[in-house]
């Protein structure tokens, strides 16, 4: 297991390289929207239905690009939810000392395009990225959202060992997907 | 294990020995899952086990959170009637419902009632040991509801009719290859379904279904914060995000003393979990919601879309009363992570099933059993050796062994009097408080005055000892089981060989000390105590023996606490006496030890007196390295490793009480410096415990448990020959003998052989 001790330098590292070890993958890719844009497509080329959950820690351009993307369902109902491909997520903050993201729940489609399609991609900027769960725990990490909302740490794709051998992609998505914004 | 025994009964379904109230149940439950289960078990549990400690050796700040974590929930407990009414208050002013529920009963009834109200057909359940202890599921199911488990191990369990095995992981009693068997059993069907993979998939499309026409989804929560009312969640399947965001109505069942007052108290808690659980950074998923939530709840077309309805169900249940029980309030700061089931020497042999009751298993689960039902049901919990192995491993810092040897004490006290107890507790001085306790446990519990009888009536008692009608007897009266070899009693005890020896004082002496002549070295393994002994002196050690008195850990083991604090007071007193005279405490017999530096913190009614014995005790080759430290010189000044009679290459096991009062490192690392090839064991307790391998009920556990043991002693000498045993412990030696038949050393006895004498 690569997970490292962090030191506030090289955060970043630390989270890639932790989030790999959970089975995540990682691409570090450059802020603009059209490297976000191509990003994104090149990982969905197998999903033709994709949801895209709201981008609250996206700075806007980026999310006016994404909703160009080929296969993104506008407004999905309940039942085109259900049966999606892949989900969207912008994260609220990442772990460095796991490589997990937060995902903020509450609005519309956030906890759906998190845990009901296969595959999962995750936006994080590389600011987001604070050293270990507790931070999100003071009133000062990120503007002390952390302290007030309704959040889910996702560390790699849903995993069980309970049918034997470790086995990855249960009932929560198979493939965690991370593209860290710098 | 397959004894004759096994082989002849067929064995017994989980659920029918769930229930230990009776003891044949539990010897029942014991045979059951040597049998069938401790394969999958053992290998399990032991993936835990090694992850949790490299998890747990990754977090910088481990001890420090553990305090924190401690802290948290001390503080929790002692104003959870004060947090209870103010969580009612967040809960309801954020529109969610609550209710306090005094027994299982008003809490099934309730939650039946949301149900019946949302006209519910379809129930979906995240895992949840608290619905386990209230029966919930039956309650539903009766009236026409179908619950769906959706927790991949509950569902093994619910597809099987069984209780879970394990506190986070209740199936782990299940093989890969026993999955498929049930699952072609039960589904008649002829998918494949050879993989875990395949297994999954199977699993996945049948509970899809489940989560997406779900009308209520019922979850617990691993704490739950009085001022926001949140709860967190965790998990790694993504089946408790699908039953707490998808349905209309999420219906939280939890007991009260998951209760903290602030959100920011979680921190702690979210890496230890996870790390004390699993044993990963964390786990997939660690969810911190404050329902109800903003967002519709999921609808498929033909369903209407209501507005969110959450309630939380707080659970009593006993815990209000626990929390009144100066002992067993401990149980309620439990954060149910599993550590103390996964460093379990028997509970990674045989599992929850039979060291476990109908709802929860393992060292802390007997506290619960008893807590939330009858005493009677914390019968298994004699499972627990007290070998301490749990100890370090609690997140919240349990003293789960204590516990344990409480209920014992408390199952002692419940039964009646019988003429031979009182007997028994007359001649060996034991307290007449302790005199309800059975014979055998009186026996091993008073050990010392047998020996003492034993040892003056040599070579008699040890033929006596030997022969079969005599064994049968004291296997029928005293439950001690005929197949172990007893150690011989010595010709001479410790104090009269040494008081034989005569020497001169040590002039110019580097240290003082005391060799304390515990019962086990003293009427036992006299040897290693002369050894300790001249090594002592030969390394400049001004060194006394004391008298021979019980220290109370063999009777603290048998929940004799009356007669076990009488004991350690007196030993306590002696040593005070040589600590008077500002000698040191030397103690051989691990066990007796840890008396001294931890159980006596119970027993003691001085904490002074205890700390001051705590920090002047020493296990013999801890204190040589701390001599060899102070002198400045290196260890090969002192030893030559040339003069070894053994050779170099040595196999060492330490005792578990060792480890956990920290002091096995320094007898690896001496040995090591002074050039020994050393192998270490892994295990964590070599399956004696003490007097736990002796007693007929748990001979053929004990020796599965000493297998693994073993078994590391054959790889250690597959790279090139024979290793010579070593081991501190008394019971361990005997164990090695059992399981061996090899010549087992004491390092010390290693190492008075290889001392150069002094000055040379």
């Amino acid at each position: 297991m690569p997970f490292r001790q962090v030191a506030m330098s090289g955060l970043i590292d630390a989270f890639e390289a932790n989030a790999r070890g959970a089975a995540a993958t990682v691409d570090r890719i450059a802020g603009s929207p059209a490297a976000v844009l191509a990003a994104v497509e090149g990982a969905l080329k197998d999903s033709p239905a994709v949801v895209l959950g709201p981008g609250e820690f996206l700075p806007s351009e980026i999310m006016n690009a994404l909703v160009e993307l080929p296969g993104l369902v506008r407004e999905p109902s309940d039942e085109m939810l259900s049966r999606a491909d892949a989900g969207i997520s912008s994260a609220f903050a990442g772990i460095a000392s796991s490589g997990s993201v937060c995902v903020a729940m509450g609005p519309p489609l956030a906890a759906a395009a998190s845990l009901l399609m296969p595959l999962h991609i995750v936006l994080l900027c590389a600011d987001r990225i604070v050293e270990r769960p507790r931070n999100l725990f003071t009133p000062t990490c990120l503007g002390g959202e952390g302290f007030r909302r309704n959040l889910v740490l996702i560390t790699g794709p849903s995993a069980t060992a309970d049918m034997g051998p470790l086995v990855r992609g249960v009932h929560g998505p198979h493939q965690l997907r991370i593209f860290v914004l710098e | 294990m397959g004894t004759a025994q096994t082989q002849a009964a067929p064995p017994e379904s989980p659920r029918a020995v769930a229930n230990k109230s009776e003891r044949q149940h539990l010897l029942k439950a014991i045979r059951m899952a040597l049998s069938i289960q401790s394969p999958a078990v053992r290998s399990n549990t032991q993936t835990f086990n090694r992850n949790r400690y490299r998890a747990t050796r990754l977090l910088p700040d481990y001890d420090a959170l553990k305090d924190h974590a401690r802290q948290i929930k001390a503080r929790s407990i002692a104003n959870l009637p004060q947090l209870i009414a103010q969580l009612e208050k967040t809960v309801r002013g954020r529109g969610g419902h609550v209710l306090l529920a005094a027994g299982a009963e008003e809490a099934c009834q309730y939650v039946h009632d949301v149900c019946v109200r949302h006209g519910a057909k379809l129930v979906v359940k995240g895992k949840s040991i608290t619905t386990e202890e209230i029966r919930l599921n039956h309650v539903l199911e009766a009236a026409g509801m179908e619950v769906a488990e959706s927790d991949l191990a509950e569902f093994i369990l619910q597809v099987a009719d069984e209780q879970p095995s394990h506190i986070i992981a209740p199936a782990i009693h299940y093989s890969r290859e026993r999955i498929t068997a049930l699952f072609k059993r039960k589904f008649q069907t002829d998918l494949p379904l050879d993989t875990g993979e395949e297994l999954t998939k199977f699993a996945r499309e049948i509970l899809r279904g489940k989560f997406l026409h779900a009308d209520i989804g019922i979850t617990g929560a691993n704490l739950v914060a009085a001022d926001t009312g949140t709860l967190m969640l965790v998990e790694s399947e993504g089946n408790i995000r699908m039953t707490s965001l998808l349905p209309p109505v999420h219906i939280a069942v939890v007991g009260v003393e998951k209760i903290i007052s602030r959100r920011q108290d979680m921190a702690p808690f979210v890496e230890l979990l996870a790390a004390s659980g699993t044993g990963q950074p964390l786990t997939s998923y660690t969810s911190f919601l404050s329902p109800p939530l903003d967002d519709p709840p999921f609808a498929l077309p033909g369903k209407t879309r209501q507005a969110r309805e959450f309630h939380l169900v707080l659970i009593d249940n006993g815990r209000l009363r626990m929390r009144d029980d100066s002992v067993f309030r401990e149980t309620l700061y439990c954060i149910r992570c599993s550590a103390c089931l996964n460093s379990c020497a028997n509970f990674q042999t045989v599992g929850g099933h039979a060291f476990g009751g109908e709802t929860y298993s393992g060292g802390i689960g007997g506290s619960w059993e008893a807590g939330t039902g009858k005493l009677e049901n914390a019968r298994f919990s004699e499972l627990c050796t007290g070998c301490s192995r749990c100890v370090n491993q609690c997140p919240v810092r349990i003293d789960i062994p204590w516990l344990n040897e409480n209920l014992r004490n408390r199952l002692n006290g419940a039964a009646e009097t019988f003429l031979p107890s009182g007997i028994l507790t007359t001649i060996t001085g034991a307290s007449e408080n302790d005199q309800s306790a059975p014979v055998s446990k009186l026996f091993f519990g008073n050990y010392h005055w047998f020996a003492e009888w034993g040892t003056r009536f040599a070579p008699f008692s040890n033929a006596l000892a030997r022969w079969r009608p005599a064994r049968r007897a004291m296997e029928r009266w005293l439950g001690l089981d005929r197949r172990r070899t007893l150690p011989p009693f010595p010709k001479r005890t410790l104090v009269s060989a040494v008081n034989a020896e005569s020497l001169p004082r040590t002039e110019g002496a580097l240290a003082r000390a005391v060799l304390f002549a515990d019962v086990f070295t003293n009427y036992g393994l006299v040897e290693r105590g002369l050894s300790t002994w001249r090594l002592l002196r030969e390394l400049g050690v001004d060194v006394a023996v004391s008298e021979s008195v019980p220290e109370g850990r063999a009777a603290l083991s048998q929940g004799l606490l009356r007669t076990a604090a009488g004991y350690a007071q007196r030993a306590a007193s002696l040593l005070d006496h040589y600590l008077d005279q500002d000698r040191d405490v030397v103690v051989i017999e691990p066990s007796s030890l840890a008396m001294f530096r931890r159980d006596a913190l119970h027993l003691l009614d001085n904490p002074e007196q205890f700390e001051r014995l705590r920090s002047r005790c020493f296990e013999p080759v801890e204190y040589i390295a701390k001599l060899i430290e102070k002198s400045g010189r290196r260890p090969e000044e002192f030893f030559d490793l040339g003069r070894s009679p053994v050779g170099k290459r040595v196999f060492y096991h330490s005792h578990c009480q060792q480890k956990t009062i920290g002091c096995a490192a320094p007898t690896e690392a001496l040995l090591r410096a002074i050039g020994f090839d050393v192998v270490t064991s892994s295990v964590e307790c070599c399956g004696m415990a003490g007097s736990f391998g002796y007693k007929k009920d748990f001979y053929e556990l004990s020796m599965a448990v000493g297998e693994d043991l073993f078994e590391q002693v054959r790889k250690a000498e597959e790279d090139g020959g024979p290793r010579t045993l070593v081991a501190s412990g008394t019971s361990c030696t005997e164990q090695f003998h059992a399981g061996m038949k090899r010549q087992v050393f004491h390092p010390v006895e290693l190492l008075a052989a290889i001392v150069r004498p002094a000055g040379k």
